[in-house]
């Protein structure tokens, strides 16, 4: 089973982003913890999520899952219509993921960003 | 605790249930008083151990990782198996809320029942008790298997009715697929039919994530939706149906509507709908004129699927959207290319170019297009051609994901 850990972070942009910093993999074994800290996040009162992806290898579709279950999470009454979210974004997904990413369309849903100041201020 | 109360606390035990008083009393002197705090591991499974405990007070959860085997309170005991023979613990015992507990020594209990047999009797008895609840679970989870077997037995043979029984006959055109699922239950699906009234054949191939049962409902729902509203989206205007009447621009303007239409619908249904699932397939669906060859497709985040021609043609149909089944207002793009005499169209699922060997590398395209170098002489045959350069790359590693394929090829005439 891989080893998937996650670092939050707060930033100051126009609005508070929280950052979730995830390091390894996300698959079917590790999806759940990401929804999970996503799920408390938001609980606390996290209104914007930029997902870090710079230091995960590998994402399984129940990765793919858990992000439109956090951008769900985040739906503003009144926003459904939007193309993309505004409240989920993506940093800096590398190789395999960024190629799975394409392959799937999921930049056609989500903003990605390789900036992480560019990105906060982006919210 | 005075010898007399811990003769009371084993007097309650079953598994004492025929001693004497004279033995009870004999335990109690050589049993030990313990206590667990609620959570605690009392025993942990492949551990070596010569105790068994008497429940007391509280209840505590026999179980194997997170299988939970049994939940036992006062009256009833744990262990005993380490005391009849000298094998490590069979399962992990923890405890659900403050525990108090009699452990006996292996080497005590013979100690004091060796010489009277009745005690032995009753021990023997209390194991034999046991053993014939284990094999009445073991029984009846064994039904319960059988059944669910058959159910599952049920599903795959529904499933497989979401799936052309034939391929439509098209003069001009050899069309095969191929469908091998990696469970009972499979989430690839494919579909080729006419989009009657109008001559143009619906080309469908299609992955919902995830595997199992799961995966198999939403198939069933991608296919039906995309299968009826494309034809609802022809049948609507039958009137000045596509390809009788119609001049040829409003006919190619028609049939890219329809396509559009029908893959925005599909995916805003199930987006908000289903939203709560987060279920997606991802989708190639294309339309495709058999007197032309032209061919106008949407792919929706699936698999690219290949060109090969006569003339060493190879084109990839790159994704022209998103999955389907996430996002309710997703923007589809629309392409086209054309079929040429002599051109194969091959769609196919991650479970072919992610198919893995025994050093988990994967079949991946340039191995495709190896398959497809050699020589073919139909779509059946083609597809046979990828299918034995996947069992051989495979070797002995198993099959991990459902194989679906489809080579739709103009013939020369």
């Amino acid at each position: 089973m891989a080893a998937m850990s996650i670092l939050v972070g707060q930033e100051q942009g126009k609005v508070p982003v929280t950052v979730l910093k995830v390091e390894g993999d996300i698959d079917a074994s590790t999806y759940k913890a990401l929804q999970d800290k996503a799920t408390e996040v938001i609980d606390a009162g996290a209104a914007n999520i930029l997902l870090d992806l710079g230091e995960v290898a590998y994402m399984g579709s129940a990765g793919f899952r858990a992000i439109h279950a956090i951008a769900n999470m985040l739906n503003v009454e009144g926003e459904e219509g939007m193309y993309k979210s505004h409240h989920v974004k993506l940093l800096n997904p590398r190789g395999e993921v960024a190629r799975v990413i394409k392959t799937l369309g999921f930049d056609s849903f989500l903003e990605i960003h390789q900036d992480r100041a560019a990105a906060i201020a982006s919210f | 605790m005075r010898a007399a109360e811990k003769a009371g606390i084993l007097r309650h035990c079953s598994f004492l249930g025929g001693a004497e008083d004279s033995v009870l009393e004999a335990l109690a002197g050589v049993s030990s008083l313990c206590q667990a705090a609620a959570g605690e591991t009392i025993l942990t499974k492949g551990d070596e151990g010569s105790t068994m405990y008497f429940i007391a007070s509280g209840t505590v959860r026999v179980h194997d990782g997170d299988v939970v085997l049994a939940h036992l309170g006062a009256g009833e005991v744990f262990g005993e198996m380490a005391v009849l023979d000298a094998d490590v613990r069979s399962a992990s015992v923890t405890a659900e809320n403050p525990v108090v507990l009699l452990g006996l020594q292996r080497d005590d209990l013979w100690r004091v029942v060796s010489s009277r047999s009745a005690s032995l009797k009753s021990i023997i008895a209390a194991v034999l008790q046991r053993e014939r609840g284990i094999v009445r679970d073991v029984t009846s989870r064994t039904l319960q298997v059988l059944a669910f077997e058959k159910e599952m037995e049920i599903g795959r043979r529904i499933q497989a009715d979401f799936l052309p029984e034939h391929v439509p006959e098209v003069a001009g055109w050899d069309i095969a697929a191929h469908f091998e699922a990696a469970r009972e239950v499979a989430g690839d699906f494919y579909d080729v039919f006419q989009l009657k009234p109008s001559r143009h054949l619906a080309i469908v191939i299609g992955d919902v994530c995830d595997k199992g049962v799961g995966a198999a409902l939403f198939m069933t729902l991608f296919r039906s939706l995309i299968r009826a509203t494309s034809l609802s989206g022809f049948l609507r205007r039958e009137g000045d149906a596509v390809g009788v009447d119609a001049d040829e621009a409003d006919e190619a303007a028609q049939v890219r509507k329809v396509l559009l239409d029908s893959v925005a619908t599909t995916n805003r249904y199930i987006a908000t709908t289903h939203s709560r699932s987060s279920m997606f397939a991802s989708v190639f669906f294309g339309v495709l004129d058999p007197l032309s060859g032209d061919l106008v497709y949407v792919n929706g985040g699936h698999e690219s699927p290949m060109v090969f021609g006569a003339g060493g043609r190879h084109e990839v149909l790159e994704v022209t959207g998103g999955v389907l089944g996430l996002f309710p207002f997703a923007r589809f793009g629309i392409a086209a290319t054309r079929l040429q005499p002599g051109d194969l169209l091959f769609s196919y699922t991650d479970g072919v170019n992610e198919a893995k060997n025994e050093r988990g590398e994967q079949f991946a395209e340039p191995r495709i297009r190896d398959a497809a170098a050699a020589e073919w002489t139909d779509a059946a045959g083609f597809l046979r051609q990828v299918l034995d350069g996947i069992r051989a790359f495979r070797g002995s590693a198993a099959q991990s994901d459902d194989i679906t394929m489809l080579a739709v090829r103009r013939i020369f005439y």
